[in-house]
């Protein structure tokens, strides 16, 4: 079966979420329920001295206060917040006197309401004696470490400087992010049929399950993580977090159900966050514009103790027909708590630097950025020397240019002005993702009434993926959605996978297609008939079965069956960017329009034009969405969002939504996306590449160069405020 | 807005409502459209500290109990009312995901003192849709994907709604400004806007 290319259909769940009935983590109710409320460390390092509990244990509806005491026994395992699957990394606050980050709970007070939590918390007091610390990479005390090893190259990049026409030489400065999802990140523990289930809004419901036993010394079994809904992820939901095993642990202490909802000033220092870099890019062109050669330095800051690495080198060498390459990344050590992914983690950052170099590569030349990116298109990998598996990054730039009047564009900064006086820039860059894949196990079963069930490996975070599920079962099996029932998120029903790196759609849509085709073999061999055009379960209701059932286990490209093991045993297994015969990636390029007000600097990004190759568009409408979301993000990057490090408490100074500054309805122009919509087989049976990170990858980086040819103006940090342009 | 000679004095303690559990089959029943309606919550926990007697309207619903007076609007509709629908972004009235209805009026339920709803009327998401399916403003949110995650569609739900009775969504741009108070993370401004102005002509301005 060719898979459908035109599917729009609403959003899977809108229904129940516009009802208001969908239940996300904390809205799970129980009986006998106890809240609890975090105390933070009011210190960035040192050790605790002693904590008076005394008063908050007089505090009515206080049941108990739980300190390092009570904890010590939870082991930092390799699934500890910041471990990222390294051993003896990682930390897990409240199992020693000892604090390694502002902000990170050393107490934890549980009461009968939330009123009596949140007094009890405030009544604790803790004595410590601090230690020097640095909470930022440009500090004395922070600690830079050498180049990290297996740095992209080829051919000789420095030899090729020697020869070139043309030259840029720029470093581009990246802030602290904070993801800001706004459903609160909350831990709800509870007991149901003899197991301990974990509610938690997650990316990673399998961590809930095998990475708490882990740190709990208890069997994976009498675990079960539950994330149907989670209210938004970005990357900062993608494990245990500081308070996952300390909530846990409280339930199982107490034998009642226990909900800590962490208040959004403290998940600017307990959860994850985009860590603050600097990149070097130096590019290197002949006289046409034939990009000779780039190399390409980065520092990022890490937390002391984390096993997160730097990779924003991986995708710049693969955008255009580099001649040579040669990357290189380090690190510097900072007494924060652990950075992490946060969308198009490492791809974002990287995107603003070199592609608003090529901009000013551009300038340089005397060239439209348009042309020097098509001039430079390839269809190989110039690392690796194989081709991709798709790329319609030229196709993205064509179409983009014609619908978004390209042609307007001058190399004359302030050239185009509006009818209110307003300077008009016009700005264009381009991104790509790897387009990832995971294994699945699926269970999907067609009842004769007509109702559909599958259980399926992945989580829902407002990407799609139940939509883009779906879209497999209604193609294949023409069910009605009306009559789907759609169980992922929950390591009761499926082994879970970490839901990330738009590996997503890549593995659940050929899990759930697979699934559906071998239903429909099946079904043929029961009725000894191809299948007619007849309703499915109409067909399979005529063989007096009340259902069918299949179970599917999908192993991406490139790997064994050994993966499947890997997923039950809830360890993260990818693959991508490189298969055996090819790379993959999904690509995009952004049109941006941006209209300066002179007289204050204020800029506004009214209208954006992205045009993506993600492979097959599995439901445009809810495609759509996500690339206007990777856009808003691209704006809040560009234009407002830095978290403000205060170097001498160690903290962010702006943790809260009104100084920690996103987008809002006002900031937001036209966003029109386009397709490219070539299915990509070669890469799995639904032809999907991907596309929640690619949608934000390059989009900062267009509105950057939109404001430059406004102003003139070359800003090289983000986010650009006013006070960079009077 | 409903004279306050209708309202129906509704007095029962709390001491009654966890005794007999009728907070949960009131809460169950007290939604205009049963079938769907939100399952109401179990029995929250008793109320420490200092009490304060509330009785007001929920949803179209006489609703009377005690609650701490330390709590907010948010936290009795979700904790004690089992109303789980409005949602807890910040608690610092600077996101909007928690907006319910206030004797008409759109408020951050996470801002207001429960105590504050005390002989008011209050809507939450729960109490929106109509007899015969959805309210014209959900349908337009299905329509044009105004949501991804869904976290913040309640709330932008809610104060969707009262920008358009306030008489402020006669332009895209002013629907904007009028709906900068509720952020949403994943990004769906656009379908939001376009869906407001496609239901904003089948709700009567108040
Ligand atoms: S939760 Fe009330 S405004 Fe954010
Ligand atoms: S839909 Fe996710 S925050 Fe709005």
């Amino acid at each position: 079966m060719t898979p459908n290319r035109n599917a729009d259909r609403p959003r899977i769940d809108a229904h129940e979420k516009v009802l208001g009935r969908a239940l996300y983590a904390a809205d799970q109710p129980f009986p006998g329920l106890l809240h609890a409320m975090t105390v933070p460390a009011t210190i960035a390092k040192g050790r605790i001295l002693s904590i008076d509990t005394a008063a908050a244990l007089q505090v009515p509806g206080v049941v108990r206060v739980f300190t390092h005491d009570d904890f010590s026994q939870i082991r930092t395992t390799p699934a500890a917040r910041g471990a990222y699957g390294q051993p003896g990394k990682g930390h897990q606050p409240m199992t020693a006197p000892q604090v390694r980050h502002r902000g990170e709970p050393v107490a934890l007070v549980v009461a009968e309401t939330l009123e009596a939590a949140v007094e009890g918390a405030e009544a604790v007091t803790v004595r410590y004696a601090e230690e020097s610390f640095s909470a930022r990479m440009d500090d004395d005390l922070a600690g830079p470490e050498p180049e990290a090893a297996g740095q992209l190259a080829s051919g000789d990049a420095e030899a090729a400087f020697a020869n070139a026409a043309h030259i840029v030489d720029v470093e581009y400065r990246h802030p602290q992010q904070h993801h800001n999802p706004i459903e609160l990140i909350s831990t709800t523990a509870a007991f149901e049929d003899g197991t301990l289930r974990i509610y938690e809004g997650t990316q990673s419901a399998a961590a809930f399950a095998g990475g708490l036993a882990g740190m709990m010394g208890m069997e994976p079994q009498a675990l079960r993580g539950v994330s149907p809904y989670t209210g938004g992820g970005f990357g900062q939901k993608n494990g245990v977090q500081e308070q996952s095993v300390l909530v846990a642990s409280a339930a199982l202490l107490l034998r009642r159900p226990v909900k800590l909802v962490m208040p959004r000033g403290q998940l600017f220092h307990t959860a994850s966050y985009r860590p603050q870099s600097r990149h070097r890019v130096r590019l290197a062109a002949d006289g046409n514009g034939r990009l000779l050669a780039g190399i390409y330095e980065t520092v990022q800051q890490n937390s002391r103790y984390d096993g997160f690495g730097s990779d924003h080198g991986a995708n710049p060498p693969r955008m255009y027909g580099y001649g040579a390459w040669r990357g290189s990344e380090r690190i510097v050590r900072v007494d924060t708590q652990t950075p992490g992914h946060q969308r198009a983690p490492h791809e974002h950052p990287a995107s603003h630097a070199t592609e608003c170099a090529l901009d000013e590569l551009a300038g340089a030349l005397g060239m439209d950025p348009v042309a020097l990116r098509l001039a430079n298109d390839t269809q190989r990998d110039p690392i690796t020397g194989k081709p991709f598996s798709s790329r319609h990054l030229a196709d993205c730039l064509r179409r983009g240019a014609a619908r978004f009047g390209w042609e307007r564009w001058t190399n004359q900064p302030g050239a185009l002005v509006a009818g209110n006086g307003d300077r008009i820039g016009l700005g264009v860059a381009c991104g790509s993702y790897k387009a990832a894949m995971t294994p699945s196990v699926t269970t999907l079963r067609l009842s004769a009434g007509g109702q559909c069930r599958i259980a399926t490996s992945g989580h829902e975070m407002g990407q799609g993926l139940r939509t883009v599920i779906a879209a497999e079962l209604i193609d294949v099996l023409g069910v009605d959605p009306g009559k789907l029932d759609i169980r992922i998120g929950d390591t009761g029903h499926a082994p879970q996978h970490l839901t990330a790196g738009s590996w997503g759609a890549g593995s659940a849509a050929p899990a759930a297609r697979a699934a559906a085709l071998k239903l429909r073999e099946e079904l043929s061999q029961l009725t000894g008939a191809v299948l007619s055009d007849e309703p499915v379960h109409v067909q399979l209701a005529r063989t007096r079965r009340p259902y069918l059932e299949v179970s599917v286990d999908t192993v991406p490209l490139g790997k064994d069956r050994q993966a499947i093991e890997q997923l039950r045993r809830g360890m993260p297994v990818t693959t991508g960017p490189e298969y055996p015969d090819f790379l993959a990636f999904s690509w995009i390029a952004h049109f941006a329009e941006v209209h300066v007000e002179p007289s204050t600097g204020r800029v506004r990004v009214r209208r954006v034009v992205s045009v993506a190759d993600c492979g097959r568009v599995m439901n445009r409408r809810t495609a759509e969405s996500q690339v206007r979301g990777g856009v808003v993000w691209g704006i809040g990057a560009a234009l407002r969002e830095a978290g403000e490090c205060d170097p001498r408490f160690g903290g962010v100074l702006n943790n809260d939504l009104a100084d920690y500054v996103v987008p809002v309805n006002a900031d937001v122009g036209a966003i029109e996306v386009d397709f490219i919509d070539e299915p990509d087989t070669r890469l799995n049976l639904s032809g999907v590449k991907g596309l929640g990170e690619v949608a934000m990858v390059g989009a900062a980086a267009a509105i950057v160069n939109a404001v430059h040819n406004a102003t003139g103006r070359r800003i090289r940090h983000l986010p650009i405020r006013i006070e960079d342009l009077l | 807005m409903p004279d306050p000679q209708d309202r129906q004095p509704f007095d029962l303690t709390r001491r009654q409502v966890l005794e007999t559990g009728t907070i949960a089959s009131l809460t169950g029943a007290m939604l205009p459209t049963a079938g769907l309606a939100q399952q109401a919550g179990p029995q929250p926990s008793p109320e420490n500290g200092m009490t304060v007697h509330l009785s007001f309207r929920v949803n179209g619903r006489p609703t009377a109990l005690d609650i701490d007076a330390r709590a907010s609007l948010l936290d009795l509709l979700r904790e004690r009312l089992g109303l789980v629908g409005a949602k807890k972004g910040c608690d610092h009235g600077q996101c909007g995901a928690c907006t319910v209805h206030m004797d008409n009026r759109r408020v951050a339920s996470c801002l207001t003192m429960a105590a504050k709803a005390d002989g008011r009327d209050v809507t939450t998401i729960e109490g929106i849709a109509r007899a015969n399916g959805l309210h014209p403003m959900q349908q337009a949110f299905i329509d044009h994907d105004a949501l991804q995650c869904g976290y913040c569609t309640p709330g932008q739900i809610m104060a969707a709604i009262a920008c358009v009775k306030e008489g402020h969504a006669s332009t895209p741009e002013q629907i904007k400004e009028y709906m900068s108070g509720n952020i949403c993370r994943c990004g769906a401004y656009v379908g939001i806007v376009a869906a407001i102005e496609q239901a904003a002509p089948q709700i009567e301005r108040s």
